[in-house]
């Protein structure tokens, strides 16, 4: 599975996660507005009729692409799942799964073999109906070596993947379409969540023509059957979508155009929506406060919790935190309610690993509470003396900063005088994973998949030791379980054996469990049902807009 | 011989005496740790009140002690880094301008190469390379600001030596270094001496820069710079909290200007009346 946080939106910065491009997008991005400075000149007016309904949006970085193989962070998929269809997809405001092309599917019992039954009026924005040879191609094509998609390795457990990726078959075998409205997927083991790598645009129909016909340039002409379809994109000046006439569910989607204007920066962003130029907007981090405080704009926020638990990590083969007498310690130490009220309220306090919506969350989990006389019995009866300086490993940006100051704050009350090493996101990323780099470090993960697999094999297994697994925490019973839960695919009994594998996880306390982080949006009070959702960039297919004075 | 200070230099002494005072003692003079959470105004920063004058910030720290334990890394910093400044500075002059030819020649253009690049970008440079530490960000800072030093005294130094006095205790047979040392440096002192006054006030305005940036003195250690960048977060719902700090860089920079350019005026004036 891929680091999670390749989904986070750049906009809200203060997470501890991999933006979402990556750190080499916005290099050489500078680096082309420093050769290319002609191609900044402005593009054409856009002309809607009189009444139009048109949703305005704005971003600093260009989209990355909208090919649906290739993209793999919130810009892309903001704008490729309004572009495409897959079988199944998540609902608007949760994590559950909807049909979307798909009418109806079957797990077999094995959790080996998923047939779905697909909807017959489904049609690409050229008119053609989609089939499910559509989207055999499509999983094809993102487990073609040429392609290059970080999607590959969510396909694999496809029989005949391996046979198709290294060209000794011309098909994967795995994915049957006996007749062009069912698709048929078989799997080499039971994976009970693989309807869920469905539900992401790799799995989206695509028209093979169209690929055809554009080759290398496919991500700028992409044709797909979702509500919107690409009108026009000028690479780093703006990116229109207009509604798809044939989009198969009438009377949708609402809005005629999306229109998002690229190279606005966090602050310009800000100064639009202020001055009603823009729709829907990030709130900058030196607006945040402003805005809680001032209630006309508070009432146009929308918040959610998101998939996501941040948390310090303790390296368990450092000392002193080999001893779980610490590792609680630190549990009790720090205050986590003032953490989120230095974060003005974007969070809500952990007891575990496992985010609240995630299914499989255990509500009755206790947790540790701020506790500092216990903390400083607990290092005491540890034999931690007090010239214990640990150092404290956080992305270089000012409120992880204020974060780490808080928790410095916390320890040294408790007789530990942390060192902050703010140093930048890719050599966070490489001290994590060294065995015996960073004592302790501010990290988050954010959900690929609404499953508690996600979180408990990724960061805690043994496999993952060099890995995700940045604690290099190891207990042979959680090893135990979360081999025994994977392949469950009873739902009652397989988060039953992950809530085991968690309780032991906190009492074992690799990990300061501190908050799941809130997103936070502010939109205009003349836009209508935009619903964030807590995994996905939210749908637009339902946004309408009131009159309102309008630009231009 | 009675010191007589003109109005400027005595108000620029009295303030820089007033931050040598409060930086000196400012565990007695600070009403809290400055480090610590003694209010609870979390992510929501306390406007100034008769408990906290300068109101508290976000970790609900008082900002009144911070400033005041913040005069002692600004003070400390500006003026080591002053004394590494004028060290380099003007022993570099003083060769230049002694001995001319070559090594004038060299260590000047040396100096221009180091005047290309902008001071701030190159400290910000050095200090990201080693880790941002009292004695790191002290050591940049004297190290990317000489040049200038160097100048003035290597042209101090060129017209000294063209002197008569100069002249007579070479054909005495005067070594080069007792040349330097008791006949060039001291009359240049004057020079040398407005130039670290008011250079200090240069080296305290980038160190609070660097901590703006983030360079600074590492936390949980109080520097202005640095509250200031913090309070940008809260620039529109408490903007007290980024104006004490910056009030507080003001004054400093304020108080060594004026010693400095008063001592300059008095002395220009005084050698304008005594010139032969």
């Amino acid at each position: 599975m891929r680091p999670s946080r390749a989904l986070t939106n750049p906009a809200n910065t203060r997470r501890a996660s991999v933006p979402s491009r990556g750190y080499l997008a916005p290099i050489l991005a500078a680096l082309a507005a420093l050769i290319l400075p002609g191609c900044r000149t402005g593009a054409p007016p856009l002309d809607f009729p009189p009444g139009a309904q048109v949703l305005h949006l704005a971003e600093r970085d260009d989209v990355p692409t909208l090919d649906p193989a290739i993209g793999y962070d919130t810009a892309s998929w903001t704008f490729e799942q309004m572009i495409f269809d897959t079988l199944v997809r998540y609902s608007d405001t949760g994590v559950d799964l909807v049909p979307d092309a798909a009418i109806s599917w079957e797990a077999s019992p094995d959790a080996r073999t998923f047939t779905f039954h697909l909807r017959r009026d489904v049609r690409f924005s050229t008119g053609r109906t989609v089939a499910a040879a559509d989207f055999k191609y499509a999983i094809e094509r993102v487990l073609r070596p040429a392609t290059n998609s970080k999607g590959m390795e969510y396909f694999r457990a496809l029989i005949g993947a391996e046979d198709f990726a290294a060209g000794r078959a011309g098909s994967v075998a795995g994915i049957e379409t006996p007749d062009p409205w069912t698709i048929i997927f078989r799997l080499t083991g039971p994976d009970p969540i693989f309807v869920h790598k469905l539900a992401m645009p790799f799995a989206a129909a695509i028209p093979p023509e169209a690929v055809n016909r554009w080759g290398d340039d496919f991500f700028k002409h992409v044709v797909g059957s979702g509500p919107f379809m690409l009108r026009e994109w000028i690479g780093g000046q703006r990116l229109v979508l207009a509604r798809n006439p044939y989009y198969f569910i009438k009377g949708l989607p609402r809005l005629d155009a999306i229109v998002e204007q690229i190279g606005v920066d966090n602050e310009l962003e800000w100064l639009k929506f202020e001055a009603g130029d823009i729709d829907v907007s990030a709130i900058p981090p030196a607006e945040f406060a402003y805005v809680m405080k001032t209630p006309r704009l508070k009432a146009l926020t929308l918040r959610i919790v998101t998939l996501a638990t941040d948390y310090l990590g303790m390296n368990c083969l450092m000392q002193p935190f080999t001893d779980v007498r610490v590792r609680r310690a630190f549990n009790y130490a720090i205050d986590r309610r003032k953490l989120i009220a230095v974060l003005n309220g974007r969070g809500v306090v952990a007891h575990g690993v496992l985010p609240p919506g995630l299914p499989g969350y255990d509500p009755g989990l206790e947790g540790y509470s701020y506790d500092p006389a216990k903390a400083r019995l607990l290092l005491e009866e540890a034999g931690v003396g007090g010239n214990f300086a640990p150092q404290l490993w956080i992305r270089a940006d000012q409120t992880e900063m204020i974060l780490a100051q808080s928790i410095q704050q916390d320890l040294a009350l408790v007789g530990v005088h942390v060192v902050i090493k703010p140093v930048a996101w890719p050599p966070l990323l490489d001290a994590v994973r060294q065995p015996n780099t960073a004592e302790i470090f501010l990290f988050g993960w954010e959900a690929d998949f609404p499953d508690p697999a996600n979180f408990l094999d990724v960061l805690f297994s043994r496999q993952q030791w060099g890995a995700n697994n940045d604690t290099f925490y190891y207990d042979p019973r959680v090893d135990a379980l979360l081999v025994e839960a994977a392949p469950q695919s009873n739902l009652e009994r397989r988060y039953l054996l992950y809530r085991d594998a968690e309780q032991i996880i906190v009492r074992d306390a690799p990990w300061v469990f501190l908050y799941n982080p809130v997103t936070c949006v502010i939109r205009q009070p003349w836009v209508h049902d935009y619903v964030l959702n807590p995994m996905r960039p939210a749908r637009l297919e339902k946004v309408w807009l009131s009159p309102h004075r309008d630009k231009e | 011989m009675k010191l007589r200070l003109n109005p400027m230099e005595a108000a620029g002494a009295a303030m820089v005496l007033s931050l040598v005072v409060v930086a000196a003692f400012a565990p007695i003079l600070a009403p809290h740790d400055p480090t610590r959470a003694i209010a609870t105004t979390f992510g929501d920063p306390g406007a100034p009140s008769r408990a906290f004058p300068l109101g508290t910030d976000e970790l609900g720290r008082d900002v009144l002690s911070r400033i005041i334990y913040g005069a002692r890394i600004s003070l400390t910093v500006g003026v080591a880094a002053m004394v590494v400044t004028m060290t380099i500075g003007v022993a570099i002059g003083l060769l230049s301008g002694f001995f001319g030819g070559a090594v004038d020649f060299l260590l000047m253009r040396f100096t221009d190469v180091m005047l290309t690049l902008p001071a701030l970008l190159l400290a910000m440079a050095f200090v990201a390379v080693l880790r941002p530490s009292l004695l790191s960000i002290l050591l940049m800072i004297g190290l990317v600001s000489w040049t200038g030093v160097a100048r003035v005294v290597r042209a101090e130094t060129l017209t000294m030596t063209q002197r008569d006095f100069v002249l007579a205790a070479r054909a005495l047979g005067a070594p080069p270094s007792r040349l330097i040392l008791r006949h060039v440096l001291p009359n240049v002192t004057p020079i040398i001496v407005v130039m670290a006054v008011l250079g200090t006030s240069g080296t305290l305005l980038l160190d609070a820069g660097l901590s703006f940036l983030g360079l600074g003195v590492p936390p949980p250690i109080p520097s202005w710079g640095r509250m200031i960048e913090e309070a940008t977060m809260y620039f529109r719902t408490a903007p007290w909290l980024a104006a004490f700090p910056g009030i507080a860089i003001l004054y400093a920079v304020l108080s060594f200007n004026l010693l400095g350019y008063g001592y300059l005026r008095r002395r220009s004036r005084g050698s304008a009346l005594n010139a032969p």
